[in-house]
């Protein structure tokens, strides 16, 4: 007990303070450094290169002088103002970007595992190692999903740390897969090669590893495991569906269409997602606020109740979740304006994509105002959450399937 | 809703509805459920498409509610005018409100109203405590807060603040809203979009666009020339690059002459210049005509993509729809691995004639070679419906882009003729009259390279070809390529004004969602028995977290204060 305690005690010390606040000014620096890079740049940015762009030496003198100047600047604007180290912004985001750099190292594990170069053909993809790695994220979201569930009917404090280490598992292997698609899509031909976020397969497994990412996090600060049971059984649904687009044969690599070639989409999609995955965490969190309170007006005697949240609590949580999801996703919305204004000729065409994606927001924003104005209660806004969801996955899959527009990017064949 | 005694009464009664925020969540709602409509119903499509979906009775009254062009009728903008004028009741009922309480911190608290507090701590500590470290200490343990100290009716207040500036957000959110309706109404009401094809070395003034089911034209500034257009290809044959070479002509000179790629448009006046599509702009088609009575002739005619060429002597018509210089398609059987492949130029057109049923061709130029690189003979795609989604291979057994292949072909039918009138069809007939037939063609003896798979052809000729009704057979023989650019003109002065506005909405957003106003009060009161030690909060977002930050101050607070008064 003692030796993790001690152990605990020093991440927590370099995830806090100083080395917290050091670190997220390095990363910040860092992104600055390539988002300069693929500005100003000699050669700029090219959809064809970037990944490898970042990884020269051209991207590593970027993005390292971007890092030393984030700590340059954060170093002197520490000392004018000292309770700047304390900042909770640094302290929050940083094991997410610790998380990153962890997955890009896992990534150029994975990437040692690769067929030969004469084996690889654009024809048959099956031989890659990102499908193996894909499989693997597959079997464990579902295996974590069941332990959330076992931990509600036996609240063993084992079975729970199960649970929630296996969905960190999948979240690491999910991320570092993706990132190992983007080298493999250069693999068959530089020309080919573009970033992970292009076709309904990939932005799944974005959409399983955010919305596990959202939901741990909460769990972390807020004890809320019994919530587990019910955002890791969403990601399992979604789980079977991406294996049924494997089968059906939507999982390769495919080459961009002109209207795709932009950064724009690099910071488009993955905000969306994390709205999206938001929003997933906060229609489990309404469930979890209503299987709560059918338990407790059965009579409350179930030993579930123990180990949930209160309805309070419950209620909160649905609440964080979206503030997470709805600036995001705001954000997002914004950005893919940008990225219309610039492709279409138009900020705003009344595509069906598009019109969903106001829909939603609508949707989120009456859950907001609901909140604070009188007359609305947990329970409703709980059943709010749970709906909200539903539209939201129309938005995402179903106009892709029943609706005909621009984004047809993810249409299914 | 209470009796009204006056008109004025009327209007305040009716502002303050509006600002409330049963009516918000109630708008928000109804713009969303008007929303979806447009999408399921698809939007700006063809009058008859519309009357061929829906029937005369539907096409009419969806047409009286403007839902073909849903997002621009007067109901939808009057929600969204309401959108507009809730949230200008709200924020000018909120703002002043807003803004005195943010400058107004007052330190001081009532009994009652700390009674309301849901955090509360309370401390007896010995009388001879002193204030000043209590504060020190309290103080100490929120570094980046603000105080405020007073003192009123023998208690010592000291307010601590942070987000003080929360409701800005509020503020900001909502105008925000108001701004980008405004950009959008500007953009609307001052702006256009349109598209305009140019073929390759023409040039276009004109925009249209759709309104409902009509089309719109609007007459540009300046002229727009398409130079060139090209189109790039990624080793599968899928497109990866469209690029249009243009000169804009403004008053009779060129004054800019760029490349445009689809998401980077080119900018001139105002208006951006988007790469939206392209097609065939004209091309020349040369048509090798295989004529079928019998003559073994073939001649050729020339036209060009949409126009309708015209054989006056059969009174056969080509109505000549497209053409397209790459087709690439999947030729793999279904479930094995994908196997993409050009088949090379093809034109589509539409053939009638006296007493034929019209049907849609696409005639290739070149013959189907196999993945076993073996020559299966030229072949084309017909749709009896004249619907582009009921093409069907057909192959017409010959290499048709040999002359020779169509010579020996009649030379067998002839052979074929002669051997069997009468009877039937045998191996060995076939076989004999083959052999004649490559005698007259070839001279006696000599055979050319791959006459088998020559002969294999010839013979599904001779079961295919007869069953074709039409007197000619009009195969694609040579083409000049002339593309047209498909461009969207849009100017939008409002743009802007969206940017600011949704700049001013997530910066708002994150305000309100991450800068909690928290609200701290130690109150320290001299009592005959000691002194008693109030810690107060109240936080107006994010109580989860502010519960914890609460209990933890107090636990820090508790051990200083134990220490101070020991
Ligand atoms: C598209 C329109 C609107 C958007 C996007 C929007 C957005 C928001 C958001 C995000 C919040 C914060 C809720 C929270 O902190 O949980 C909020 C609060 C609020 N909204 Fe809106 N709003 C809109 C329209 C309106 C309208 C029309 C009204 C009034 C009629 C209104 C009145 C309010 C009020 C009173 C609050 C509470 C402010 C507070 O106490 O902090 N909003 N709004």
């Amino acid at each position: 007990m003692t030796a993790t305690t001690a152990e605990s005690g020093f991440f927590v010390a370099l995830n806090q303070g100083r080395w917290a606040y050091l670190r997220f000014a390095a990363y910040v620096g860092a992104m600055v450094g390539i988002a300069a890079m693929a500005m100003f740049g000699v050669g700029a940015y090219e959809e064809n290169a970037f990944l490898y762009q970042i990884l020269s030496m051209k991207g590593v003198i970027w993005g390292g002088t971007g890092a030393l100047a984030g700590c340059g600047l954060a170093v002197i604007a520490s000392t004018l103002k000292p309770t700047l180290q304390d900042a909770k912004s640094a302290r929050n985001f940083v094991p997410w970007l610790d998380g990153f750099v962890l997955m890009v190292a896992l990534a150029s594990i994975w990437a040692l595992f690769e067929p030969a170069q004469a084996a690889i053909s654009y024809d048959d993809q099956s031989n890659l190692f990102a499908g193996r790695v894909i499989m693997a994220m597959n079997v464990i979201f579902i295996f974590s999903s069941v332990s959330y569930i076992a931990y509600l009917f036996a609240p063993d404090s084992f079975i729970g740390r199960i649970a929630t280490w296996s969905a960190y598992s999948g979240v690491f292997l999910g991320g570092s897969a993706l990132l190992l698609r983007w080298h493999e899509s250069y693999l068959f031909d530089l020309e080919i090669g573009h970033a992970p976020v292009s076709n309904l397969y990939e932005v799944f497994i974005l959409l399983f590893c955010i919305t596990a990412a959202v939901y741990l996090a909460l769990e972390k600060r807020y004890q809320a495991k019994a919530m587990g049971a019910f955002v890791m059984t969403l990601v399992s649904a979604g789980v079977f569906f991406g294996i049924w687009l494997d089968s059906v044969g939507q999982a390769d690599i495919k080459p961009l269409v002109p209207a795709l070639q932009s950064y724009w989409m690099k910071i488009h999609v993955p905000m969306n997602f994390v709205g999206y995955g938001s929003f997933a965490v906060a229609c489990g969190a309404g469930m979890a606020y209503l299987c709560r309170y059918w338990l407790e007006s059965n009579g409350g005697k179930s030993k579930m109740l123990a180990i949930f949240p209160s309805l309070d609590q419950l209620d909160q949580l649905a609440y964080k979740a979206v503030a997470i999801g709805f600036p995001a996703f705001t954000l997002a919305t914004i950005l893919g304006a940008a990225w219309a204004a610039e492709a279409w000729g138009g900020y705003w065409s009344w595509d069906p994509k598009e019109t969903w994606a106001l829909i939603v927001w609508l949707i989120y924003g009456s859950y907001l105002h609901a909140r604070v104005s009188h007359g609305w209660h947990g329970k409703a806004l709980a059943w709010w959450a749970v709906a909200g969801f539903l539209v939201t996955v129309f938005c995402f899959l179903g106009v892709n399937m029943y609706l005909s527009g621009l984004h047809s990017y993810g249409q299914l064949s | 809703m209470p009796r009204m005694q006056s008109f004025p009464e009327l209007l305040k009664y009716v502002w303050q509805r509006l600002g409330s925020m049963s009516l918000a969540i109630i708008l928000l709602v109804v713009l969303a459920i008007a929303s979806v409509i447009g999408t399921v119903l698809l939007q700006n499509q063809d009058q008859a498409d519309y009357l061929q979906q829906f029937g005369p009775l539907w096409y009419w009254v969806f047409r009286s509610l403007g839902l073909f062009d849903m997002y621009h009728t007067w109901w939808f903008l009057t929600i969204l005018g309401f959108l507009m004028l809730s949230v200008s009741a709200c924020l000018w009922r909120n703002v002043p409100k807003m803004l005195k309480e943010m400058r107004a911190r007052k330190p001081t608290l009532s009994e009652k109203a700390l009674k309301n507090f849901k955090y509360t701590k309370r401390w007896q500590l010995p009388a001879s405590t002193d204030i000043a470290p209590l504060q020190a200490s309290f103080e100490k343990r929120l570094q980046g807060w603000e105080f405020r100290p007073a003192d009123e009716g023998g208690r010592h207040y000291i307010r601590a603040d942070k987000g003080r500036w929360h409701k800005w957000g509020y503020i900001l959110v909502h105008s925000a809203i108001l701004v980008v309706l405004i950009g959008g109404w500007m953009g609307a009401q001052y702006g256009f979009r349109g598209n305009m094809a140019v073929p390759e070395g023409k040039s276009e003034k004109e925009i249209s666009f759709l309104q409902g089911t009509e089309t719109g034209h609007l007459v540009m500034p300046f002229q727009v020339r398409c130079n060139s257009f090209f189109i790039d290809f990624y080793p599968t044959g899928a497109p990866k690059e469209f690029r249009s070479n243009l000169t804009i002509i403004d008053d009779g000179k060129e004054v800019l002459t760029s490349d445009i790629i689809v998401n980077e448009p080119l900018y001139y006046k105002g208006v951006r210049i988007y790469q939206a599509s392209f097609g065939d702009g004209g091309s020349d088609i040369t048509f090798k005509m295989f004529h079928m009575d019998g003559s073994e002739a073939i001649t050729t005619a020339t036209s060009q993509v949409y126009k309708t060429w015209k054989d006056p002597a059969s009174g056969i018509e080509l109505k000549i729809t497209d053409f397209k210089p790459y087709n690439v398609e999947n030729m793999a059987n279904p479930g094995e691995a994908k196997n993409f492949q050009d088949l090379g130029p093809a034109v589509e057109y539409e053939m009638r004639g006296p007493g034929l049923k019209p049907v849609k061709i696409k005639a290739f130029m070149n013959p189907f070679i196999d993945g076993d690189g073996n020559n299966q003979g030229s072949f084309m795609m017909i749709s009896l419906t004249g619907d582009a989604a009921d093409f069907k291979p057909v192959a017409l057994g010959l290499d048709l882009s040999n002359p020779v292949e169509w010579k020996l072909f009649h030379a067998f039918m002839r052979h074929l003729v002669a051997a069997t009138s009468g009877g039937k069809q045998t191996k060995e007939a076939n076989l004999a009259a083959f052999k004649a037939a490559m005698n007259d063609v070839f001279g006696e003896g000599n055979r050319p390279e791959g006459f088998q798979a020559m002969a294999m052809r010839t013979l599904q000729a001779v079961n295919m070809l007869p069953q074709l009704p039409w007197p000619l057979l009009p195969m694609l023989g040579d083409f000049k390529l002339h593309y047209y650019t498909g461009l969207q003109l849009a100017l939008d002065p409002g743009m802007n004004v969206v940017w600011v506005g949704s700049a001013l909405l997530v910066l708002g957003l994150c305000i309100m969602f991450y800068m909690p106003h928290r609200k701290l009060w130690l109150i320290i009161q001299a009592q005959d028995d000691g002194m008693a030690v109030t810690l107060a909060g109240m936080a107006n977002r994010n109580h989860l977290v502010f519960d914890k930050d609460f209990h933890d101050l107090f636990t820090k607070l508790d051990d200083d204060f134990a220490k101070l008064s020991s």
